[in-house]
């Protein structure tokens, strides 16, 4: 898999081989060196003609020499190990830019480096004998092997950041991206590693302008020295985010973000737009989310363009087709991406179309950390495409659970109602009861009764009464009789003919007369008279 | 007037028991007037008494169908 890789582009991550192993630290492979490494052409020539090393092993490597001035020179200076390399490096040095911090800074890299050279140096003497005595000719191993060394020693190419344009773009199938970084005058070979990737945020593509950081550093096997990217940064970034924020700024002037014209997300949508691209992670975690929280939510999905030129009209389009399909609401989104893949989310006919929409839109741009334009003026931001999803459809097993608490404080309620009822009527019965018609017929009787009790004592009393005036009477009428006063010696007197005589002239002698007395009747005769 | 009972209320037959009772009360009417109030009255009571027992009957006719026993 890598060979074709590194065939094309001539890398290869075993770049960084045993170093020095080769490595003559001769004074004569040493200038050249430095030369080679020299930034700019007019550097390389003087260190060049001065030191005229192997001319073989100078010129590839001069030829390679990266473009960026910067970089090389204090590479230069740095790569010096031994003293005497270094002089010539100083000589180099008039390549314009190498004063500076840089320069004066590599003072002790310089002698560490230097003396790690001299030890070297002695641990292969044989080698260096050899070469010496074989008038100065090395193998390109050697040759490679050395100047590899000198990169790595060199602490500014261990972390460098580069400026210029990306061509000859390649995304290998391993995850490596190899590219080539060219400004006007120079080109300079890149490759980011699948590992580093995460350190690219968006699509390397031809024609952008980017800083790359990384080590420069040599592939032994071709000869070539290149920039391993470990973070690729856009340039022009600014533009856009000034672009941003002044389209914010008039919207936000214009109202559109204002909070009395957000919509309500309904809380349980039964039909869901979508509006994103048909493949890629957000379809795919809406998807997801949605199936696993309620199967009975139906989703619709426009398939948009989310990136690109065409895309803001794509997603215009989606928005005002959802939107006359009257669903519950939409999600208008796409996964993560750079400022340029989101860019779309942050045209005004987006904002407009969201803004106009009458159905109540999710926005649910790349992650938590971007926020776009479409992100104001959506009545609910969401952000990511699976937090929307989560938004927009309700978790069915909540609902059931809410339902069944609703449908148990309503029975409950109901029953409470009802028992409360109850007793209400028990009250009125009770009531009822106190005033039963028994009742008063119960008084009604008594009174009756009282009545009728009086009324027969009240004619008993009278008839006493009567009869006890009758008795009255009658002993007065009886005190009043004759009969009466018979019995106290009196008699009563009549004649023959049964007549009471009053007076005695009323009698004759020898007249016979009846005398009543108290106990019964005396015949008797007249012998005198006697008046008074 | 005893035909007029029959649509009286109890109620009215019982005010006039207790006029009735109010005039044997006075001591001076006569015996046979009191005896006439006595025999009117022990009248009405009667027929009173009856009415009253019929609408007893009523009642327990009334808490039979509706099952409901009646208590005081």
């Amino acid at each position: 898999m890598r060979d074709p890789a590194a065939s094309e582009t001539g890398l290869a991550e075993k770049v960084k081989g045993p170093v020095a192993a080769g490595t003559g630290p001769t004074e004569e492979v040493k200038e050249p060196a430095a030369s080679g490494t020299g930034p700019t052409e007019k550097a390389k020539e003087p260190a060049a003609s001065e030191t005229g090393p192997t001319e073989k092993v100078k010129e590839p490597a001069a030829a390679r020499s990266g473009p960026t001035e910067k970089a090389k020179e204090p590479a230069t200076s740095g790569t010096g190990p031994t003293e005497k390399a270094k002089e010539p490096a100083a000589e180099t040095g008039p390549a314009e830019k190498v004063k500076g911090p840089a320069a004066s800074g590599i003072g002790s890299t310089v002698r560490k480096a230097g003396q790690q050279g001299q030890q070297r140096a002695s641990a292969v003497s044989g080698v260096e004998t050899e070469v010496k005595s074989m008038a100065s000719i090395y193998s390109v191993t050697q040759v490679n092997s050395y100047i590899k060394n000198m990169f790595v020693q060199d602490y500014l190419l261990n972390r460098i950041s580069v400026r210029g344009e990306v061509s000859n773009c390649k995304y290998h199938t391993s995850g490596h991206i190899y590219f080539t970084l060219k400004d006007k005058s120079g080109t300079l070979s890149a490759v980011m590693f699948a590992g580093q990737r995460k350190g690219l945020n968006f699509q390397l593509q031809e024609g952008q302008q980017v800083i790359v950081t990384g080590s420069v550093d040599v592939y032994e096997r071709d000869g070539r020295y290149q920039l391993y990217a470990r973070e690729i940064k856009r340039e022009g970034v600014g533009d856009l985010f000034e672009r941003f924020q002044k389209l914010r700024d008039e919207l936000e002037e214009m109202g559109m973000f204002a909070p009395e014209y957000k919509q309500p997300i309904p809380r349980y949508a039964r039909t869901v737009g979508v509006v994103t691209a048909s493949t890629g992670a957000a379809i795919r975690d809406i998807m997801n989310i949605s199936a696993r929280r309620n199967p009975y939510v139906q989703l619709v999905l426009y398939p948009a363009l989310v990136q690109g030129e065409q895309a803001k009209y794509s997603i215009v389009e989606g928005i005002r087709t959802l939107d006359l399909m009257g669903l519950d609401v939409i999600i208008v989104g796409r996964g993560g991406g750079s400022i340029e893949d989101l860019w779309a989310f942050n045209e005004e006919i987006v904002a407009r179309a969201i803004f106009e929409c009458e159905t109540p839109v999710i926005s649910a741009v790349g992650h938590e950390t971007d926020v776009t334009i479409a992100d104001y003026v959506a009545d609910m931001r969401a952000p990511t495409p699976s937090a929307a999803a989560e938004l927009a459809v309700f978790d069915y097993r909540q609902f059931e659970e809410q339902m069944q608490r609703y449908r148990d404080i309503l029975t409950r309620r109901m029953l409470g109602q009802v028992e409360l009822k109850k007793h209400q009527a028990e009250q009125c019965r009770l009531r009822l009861m106190m005033h039963h018609p028994q009742r008063q017929l119960n008084e009604k009787r008594q009174q009756l009764a009282d009545m009728e009790e009086r009324m027969g004592s009240l004619m008993e009393q009278k008839l006493v009464d009567r009869k006890h005036r009758l008795a009255l009477i009658s002993g007065r009428l009886k005190d009043l009789s004759p009969l009466t006063r018979l019995s106290k010696g009196f008699g009563f007197v009549t004649g023959a003919d049964g007549k009471r005589v009053e007076s005695v002239s009323k009698v004759e002698m020898g007249q016979e007369l009846s005398v009543r007395l108290a106990d019964g009747t005396v015949k008797t005769k007249v012998e005198g008279v006697w008046p008074l | 007037m005893e035909e007029k009972t029959g649509t009286r209320s109890i109620e009215e037959t019982m005010e006039e028991l207790e006029s009735i009772i109010e005039k044997m009360e006075d001591r001076e009417s006569t015996l046979e007037d009191s005896f006439a109030c006595f025999e009117r009255g022990m009248k009405l009571v009667k027929e009173c008494s009856q009415r009253i027992d019929k609408v007893e009957k009523q009642i327990m006719v009334l808490s039979e169908e509706s099952g409901e026993a009646y208590e005081f």
